[in-house]
């Protein structure tokens, strides 16, 4: 059974069609590059295997069963925003947390805020926005979920620590679980992936081993990237 | 995991309303002062302030707890923390019945405080003899007892609040299913689902009115024939409104159920 599969998905809003006959299998420990241009409907098809959009068309399975509860019971979503109420401490969202989800790991979270330099006293609204989505990483990550799915990781960070959430990335997920991974930073993140999905114009265009692909095209993803999606 | 639910709305709430009840009470002792001293036209003056900001606080207290129902309802599913809402592993209808016991749980406290206030302000034992007298006269007429008078007017408020609360919710569902102009939808239906439920109390009870011949003179012409039709409309109205918010609540849940589709 995949961990997490999409049947003939289809996304509209009014007319205009964003997601078109989405077909997708995400198995067990694989960390997977989500990867397409401004609009292609990455973000779009995230939210819906989050069950914050609804399909127009299709079918979502996460283990075998339909978005719900279960899903979201193993499910590790980070958002591209910031989210969290901001007039909570960052040890209230921790209590938060560990109050909905049972593979919350607060001791874990702690010491990750604790290396990252963040006060667990402080209030979200004291933040800047750089350091609420440190801690949104952080909460997501000390999760043990079945699948991680991040959306932007990397895109309000600077250089100098994306290199630790990466390593945060890979230090903190299970060998059964799999991680994907959306981003326009693709040289950052390339040497972490198994695997990549390239989506364009709301259609998965290509899904392949990451080493199979770069053999293939003698090339790293970044220059495969670039030159597929050339403007 | 409803009960977790209600425990963070709980604290969200309380944290912006408290000090709306803290200030009409506070505001109903300082009033009481001033009238208790000996009165001068300062002393007439500022009691007037107080009386007036007494009033315009325990407004505040009811007008608050419907607003600020809303913005937390439009906020935590359908704003940027609908991110976290909906991605807890909890069911939407749990989601929704906390934000609903709430709002119920915050008009009981908020009615409260409005009646603790206009208590705090104008008890005087005579006061008091003459509020009794006019209430027993009252209910003399109506033919019931003083308590089930007073009971029955606080259940009609509360129950005409709670439903405007709940179109309100239901308009926001409705209006963000749609892809553009989500709030201007969300008014539009919630007025509608508040004109619509008023429709069909009148049209229950002008159907009432068929069976019963005293609640059609109530309707018909300005004299009050049996004062026993006066009651039985006031029952059935309370039904009916129960009813309303029941199947509010329902319908509600319902396309809420059917999914979001958050920006």
């Amino acid at each position: 059974m995949e961990l997490l599969e999409l049947k003939h998905v289809y996304k509209n809003y009014d007319s205009t069609k964003v997601l078109k006959d989405i077909n997708l299998k995400v198995s067990k420990g694989k960390i997977i590059g989500l990867l397409g241009k401004n609009g292609s409907g990455k973000t779009t098809l995230i939210k819906l295997i989050n069950d914050l959009l609804t399909p127009t068309k299709g079918e979502i399975l996460v283990n075998g069963k339909k978005v719900g509860i279960e899903s979201k019971e193993v499910i590790s979503y980070l958002p591209e925003r910031t989210y969290m109420n901001k007039q909570m401490k960052v040890s209230e969202v921790i209590n938060y947390f560990e109050d909905f989800y049972e593979n919350f790991d607060s001791k874990k979270a702690k010491k990750l805020l604790k290396d990252l330099g963040l006060d667990i006293n402080q209030k979200l609204a004291k933040m800047s926005k750089g350091m609420q989505e440190k801690v949104q990483l952080v909460l997501v990550m000390s999760r043990r979920a079945d699948l991680y799915i991040l959306d932007e990781p990397l895109g309000g960070v600077d250089p100098a620590t994306r290199d630790y959430i990466l390593d945060t990335i890979l230090n903190n997920f299970n060998e059964n679980a799999s991680v994907i991974i959306s981003t326009h930073l693709i040289s950052d993140i390339e040497r972490i992936l198994d695997e990549v999905i390239f989506i364009n114009d709301g259609k998965i265009v290509l899904q392949s081993d990451t080493d199979e692909l770069r053999n293939k095209e003698k090339l790293s993803i970044d220059e495969i990237f670039r030159r597929m999606f050339k403007c | 995991m409803l009960k977790k639910l209600l425990k963070y709305d709980l604290k969200y709430m309380i944290k912006s309303m408290i000090i709306f009840y803290v200030l009409a009470v506070f505001f109903a002792v300082l009033t009481r002062i001033f009238f208790s001293l000996k009165q001068t036209v300062m002393i007439d003056i500022i009691g007037q302030v107080c009386v007036g900001t007494m009033f315009s606080m325990i407004a505040s207290t009811l007008i608050n707890t419907l607003m600020r129902s809303w913005v937390r309802f439009k906020d935590s599913i359908f704003g940027d923390e609908s991110y976290l809402t909906h991605t807890l592993p909890v069911s939407k209808n749990n989601i929704y019945q906390s934000r609903f016991l709430i709002t119920f749980f915050y008009l009981l406290i908020g009615l409260g405080v409005v009646l603790l206030s206009l208590f705090i302000v104008y008890y005087t034992p005579e006061r008091w003899a003459m509020l009794k007298l006019l209430l027993t006269g009252i209910s003399g007429t109506l033919n019931i007892s003083t308590l089930a008078l007073v009971l029955t007017f606080i259940i009609i408020i509360f129950l005409e609040l709670l439903y405007s609360i709940q179109a309100g919710f239901l308009g926001l569902i409705l209006g963000h299913k749609k892809n553009n102009n989500k709030i201007a939808y969300s008014v539009l239906f919630g007025f509608i689902t508040y004109i619509l439920s008023q429709v069909l109390v009148v049209i229950s009870l002008l159907l009432l009115g068929i069976f019963n011949k005293d609640i059609m003179l109530l309707f018909t012409t300005n004299t009050i024939n049996n004062i026993d039709a006066l009651k039985t409309i006031v029952a059935f109205a309370i039904a009916i409104y129960i009813g309303i918010n029941i199947a509010i609540n329902y319908i509600a849940v319902k396309s809420l159920n059917k999914g979001v589709n958050i920006e």
